[in-house]
């Protein structure tokens, strides 16, 4: 790798960057993808909610109790059932206590505990009071009297109030990281067209170094774009490390996908129909937070998520590395994953 | 070994079942211009691209200045200028910021872009974007492109392939410059009467074999066929055509003859093209 070299594709990238007429363009897919994400949203509430209920000598009436919209599973111990909550299994759980009958019958009020994934929205915790009360109805035939406690396992995200304007902030980060793709992969796939970079690999530039530069290229304007954005929205303002590698996490994430695109497309409008797909993707877990309950666990297998989870949890409400640690090292995974899929897949095509 | 700039020594590659290159070898001299001539697809890429660097031969070895070409790409790329057929310039760039990019890459220091386009008539256009420029003008840039470094060795793709004569000329004088310098060129061409003005040696390349490599004066002496064409007036007033073999015994008996038994208009000797002896070689033409 050769400093001198790397710092001259570089500068050449960056002037060749800047000179594009993309921002029209840009504005125009960002009408588009609003649009589109219009469209793929669900328009009718067809999920069904996972529920876990533990308790001891249930009658069995409970487990087969069949309501539209919930899918009910009896769980063996209320460690198992508070666990399955915590991993998002279930969004909710309720743990009925063993001495249920004895203190039904001795005219005492037993205490039910109800468990809460982070995220369950304000309607399901009311609605799943409802549904004890009704589970006391059909063990006992009559209306009881009983004590109900909620507890959210893990951080309550809904339990504070966060301004529609600030959930907007893992939006505006994920928008400004991810269409950078277009402006990168527009500027590979020309280098690969345009057989610019065959001229370039008969210099004493290497692979390596088109890569290294190709990739401070787009990790630094993903990054430093992302980076203004978030100061001037105030997302730096609580544990500004946490977000710093979030969102440089982010860029290496948008760089690798960058590389895939171009090894693909071969004009602008190809590097747009390549990259819109993974654009809607990448969007939808932001979203999920501007909406919150409008989208479940599936949207973990995104890898934006690992992004979106961090900037809320540390932006919004003041998490720290305890509560994100993980979602970092899951984005750290993927970002590792996806960035070394992309070189060996442009690699080929430069070979 | 050394004295050579570039020595191909049973250089192959092939495609899957199609050999591109068949276990070639040659060698170019120091301060040589070898042209280079066969059909499309007779492995002539193929064998520059090996040359330069950017394939690595599946059997046999480049060497280029002494070094192994696939061992030492970096050094051997640091030596020689490639001028490609295609045009491959950042056409968002001027042509001053494209030289200074490439001439960064090479660390050429100190350097002047200036100089480098007026060697080759563009220097009033310097500061225009290479989009706005003609395809021989950015041919023109392409060739000042692959000097920038100085190179031991230049190797050009068609270089005037498509240009008017002003820019093919203008490339031609910088290809003699680049030998007079001591630069050895292997200058790949369909164009035959280039090849034979500027190429010390040419090479013949058909199906992935070298089926003949001399100058172009050999080639001709070997495989051409010479002859006086003599246009005469007839009592009539009329012309005639005449034509005499000039590499028989009978050659001057012959001319002898002509001239005391006809009245001479024209005359002027006739030798063999390169085109001519390549299918004499190949039963093929250079076009196909």
């Amino acid at each position: 790798m050769n400093q001198r070299i790397i710092g001259a594709l570089l500068a050449k990238d960056l002037t060749l960057f800047f000179r594009k007429k993309v921002i029209l363009v840009l504005t125009v897919l960002g009408l588009v993808f609003y649009l589109v994400i219009y469209f793929v949203m669900p328009d009718t509430v067809g999920e069904t909610l996972k529920i876990g209920i533990h308790g001891a000598d249930l009658p069995p009436v409970i487990g087969e109790t069949t309501v539209e919209g919930l899918e009910i599973t009896l769980v063996a111990s209320e460690e198992e059932l508070k666990s399955s909550v915590a991993e998002g299994t279930y969004i909710a759980g309720i743990a009925f206590p063993a001495d249920l009958m004895e203190r039904l019958v001795s005219g005492e009020k037993p205490d039910i505990h109800l468990y809460f994934t982070p995220d369950a929205p304000q309607e399901i915790k009311s609605a799943m009071e409802t549904l004890v009360n009704e589970f006391a109805y059909l063990i006992t035939g009559e209306t009881l009297n009983v004590e109900i406690s909620q507890e959210v396992l893990g951080q309550d995200l809904l339990g504070t109030p966060v301004p529609p304007r600030d959930r907007m902030r893992p939006l505006l980060a994920v928008m400004i990281i991810f269409m950078e793709m277009l402006g990168l992969a527009n500027l590979i796939s020309e280098e690969v067209e345009r057989r610019t970079a065959q001229a370039l690999l008969v210099t004493p530039a290497t692979v390596i170094d088109l890569f290294t530069a190709k990739s401070i290229a787009g990790i630094g304007l993903a990054f430093i774009q992302a980076l203004l954005v978030m100061v001037i929205v105030g997302g730096m303002n609580i544990n500004p490390l946490l977000i710093l590698i979030a969102l440089f996490l982010g860029a290496v994430l948008v760089t690798g996908l960058s590389f895939l695109v171009s090894a693909f497309a071969k004009d602008f409008l190809s590097v747009l129909a390549w990259s819109v797909p993974f654009l809607v993707v990448m969007f939808i877990p932001a979203l999920g937070v501007l909406l919150p309950g409008a989208i479940t666990g599936w949207v973990k297998i995104i890898p934006s998520y690992y992004l979106v989870d961090t900037i809320h949890r540390v932006a919004n409400y003041g998490s720290g590395w305890g509560d994100v640690w993980g979602s970092l090292l899951i984005l750290l995974g993927y970002a590792a994953v996806i960035i070394t899929a992309g070189i060996l897949v442009l690699r080929r095509k430069l070979q | 070994m050394a004295d050579y700039a570039i020595a191909a020594e049973d250089l192959t590659y092939n495609y899957g079942d199609l050999t591109a290159v068949d276990h070639i070898n040659f060698q170019v001299a120091e301060g040589e211009i070898l042209g280079f001539l066969g059909p499309n697809g007779a492995g002539k890429t193929t064998t520059v691209k090996m040359l330069t660097g950017q394939m690595k031969p599946k059997g046999g070895r480049a060497v280029l200045l002494g070094m192994d070409v696939a061992k030492n790409i970096e050094r051997v790329q640091g030596h020689i200028g490639v001028c490609f057929e295609t045009t491959n310039l950042y056409e968002q760039m001027s042509a001053i910021e494209n030289l200074n990019f490439f001439a960064k890459l090479f660390d050429t220091r100190p350097f002047d872009a200036n100089e480098f386009l007026r060697r080759v008539g563009l220097e009033d256009r310097g500061k225009d974007k290479v989009e706005t420029y003609s395809k021989g003008m950015k041919q023109r840039l392409m060739v000042a492109r692959s000097l920038i470094n100085q190179p031991k060795i230049l190797f050009l793709d068609e270089p005037t392939a498509g240009l008017d004569p002003t820019s093919s000329e203008a490339i031609r004088e910088v290809i003699l410059k680049e030998k007079a310098r001591g630069a050895t060129v292997f200058l790949t061409t369909h164009d035959m009467v280039e090849a034979d003005k500027l190429s010390d040696r040419v090479a013949f390349m058909n199906q992935g074999k070298i089926v003949a490599l001399d100058t172009p004066l050999n080639l001709k002496r070997q495989y051409g066929r010479r002859a006086l064409k003599v246009k005469v007036s007839t009592e009539s007033g009329a012309l005639e055509d005449r034509e005499i073999d000039l590499d028989t015994p009978e050659t001057a008996a012959s001319v002898q003859e002509l001239f005391s038994r006809e009245q001479v208009v024209t005359i002027h000797s006739e030798e063999a093209t390169l085109e001519d002896i390549f299918i004499t070689i190949t039963g093929r033409g250079l076009t196909e």
